[in-house]
């Protein structure tokens, strides 16, 4: 294993691990509080963390200048950015079918 | 978690957290019957309520893997472009879905499941020698003091797989390691325990690439997915360090007429 190979691996932990470790503080602070706030931030936190991981990899592999795989790891960043697009265009329909029974 | 039923939907996590690790094949499949069938959630929200969990487990396996030197990075990035589009697409058609048809196509999977588990309870480990060279996707691997090295073969149906694997987890909430896992150790040359790190580190972008459809649509119940995803966290922790010791043969013969009891009593709520 080179040694930019071995860092970047060691820089994925850390993002893994933190945001876990976050994740898991809010969701507990959250259900023992009974916050609804820090549960949602907690799961936001868990749900971004891979993200945050191919963020990282995309910037190690463009500073080792592996161009193809940066290019690689740019792609399922824009594959995740079009979920975050679709579920934003799915939220619409069913909070305007929810709010009228509220009210 | 002062409330008795966020015990006890942790517990529920983390014994199929332990489970699922133990197996290799995380902790859906069990999960998504339990909280449907025994817990009476509705489909959906359990489901939403497993990738959540899988993200959490997936992550925390990653990071000892990526410690043991265990993953490959380059080939997990080729392959989560497979998964992530399947996850993403698996998230669509999930919302599409009635419940019913979500019973009827998590029963098939589980059947499918169960009958993998068994034909692999005595798996194969393909390791190719010493002078071969990597190419760009293989890599080295340390066991017991000594090197091997592997390359990969059939990148195209190793995508195949990562394809249908992507949008089973979409669909269904399971992390599809059970369907990565086999193909790339026995038909892509990788060794047994880089194929399951690897997929792991994959898991987690794959159940993100639909969690996100699942949040928005507001299946993600927020104390059931946080009582479920603490209570797998460190029951994945333990399941993947048992893996290493407990000999799991009769365990995955086990679990794999469990698995198919499971499908038909899925089947069963839809008839």
């Amino acid at each position: 294993m080179s040694g930019h190979q071995w860092l970047l691996d060691r820089v994925i932990e850390a993002v893994l691990t933190a945001g876990v470790l976050t994740s898991g503080a809010l969701m507990l602070a959250g259900l023992a509080l009974d916050q609804t706030p820090l549960l949602k931030w907690g799961i936001v936190v868990l749900m971004l963390t891979p993200v945050a991981r191919v963020v990282v990899v995309t910037l190690g592999l463009a500073l080792e200048r592996d161009w193809a795989f940066a290019l690689i790891s740019l792609w399922i960043l824009g594959v995740l950015a079009s979920s975050l697009y679709v579920a934003a265009h799915l939220e619409r329909p069913r909070l305007q079918t929810v709010a009228p029974r509220r009210a | 978690m002062t409330d008795p039923s966020s015990w006890l939907l942790a517990l529920a996590g983390a014994v199929t957290g332990v489970v699922g690790s133990l197996l290799g094949i995380g902790g859906g499949a069990f999960l998504v019957p339990l909280l449907t069938l025994f817990f009476g959630i509705p489909i959906r929200a359990a489901i939403a309520a497993s990738l959540i969990s899988v993200i959490a487990t997936a992550s925390a396996s990653a990071t000892v893997n990526l410690d043991r030197g265990l993953v490959n990075l380059r080939l997990g990035l080729v392959l989560e472009v497979a998964t992530s589009v399947g996850g993403l697409a698996g998230g669509v058609l999930a919302s599409r879905l009635s419940p019913r048809q979500l019973f009827l196509a998590f029963a098939l999977t589980l059947a499918v499941i169960g009958i993998l588990v068994a034909l692999r309870s005595k798996r194969r480990n393909v390791i190719a020698d010493l002078a071969v060279d990597p190419g760009r996707l293989g890599g080295r691997l340390l066991e017991g003091g000594k090197e091997y090295v592997y390359r990969v073969r059939r990148l195209p149906l190793a995508m195949g797989a990562s394809l249908l694997a992507g949008a089973l987890s979409g669909l269904l909430g399971v992390g599809g390691g059970i369907i990565k896992v086999p193909v790339l150790n026995t038909f892509c040359g990788i060794p047994i325990r880089v194929a399951g790190a690897t997929s792991a580190l994959m898991i987690g972008v794959t159940a993100a690439a639909s969690a996100f459809i699942y949040y928005a649509r507001g299946d993600v119940v927020l104390p059931l997915a946080a009582s479920v995803a603490l209570g797998a966290l460190p029951a994945s922790l333990l399941g993947a360090r048992l893996s290493d010791r407990v000999q799991t043969r009769y365990l995955k013969i086990l679990m794999a007429v469990l698995l198919l009891g499971v499908a038909i009593r899925m089947a069963g709520e839809v008839f």
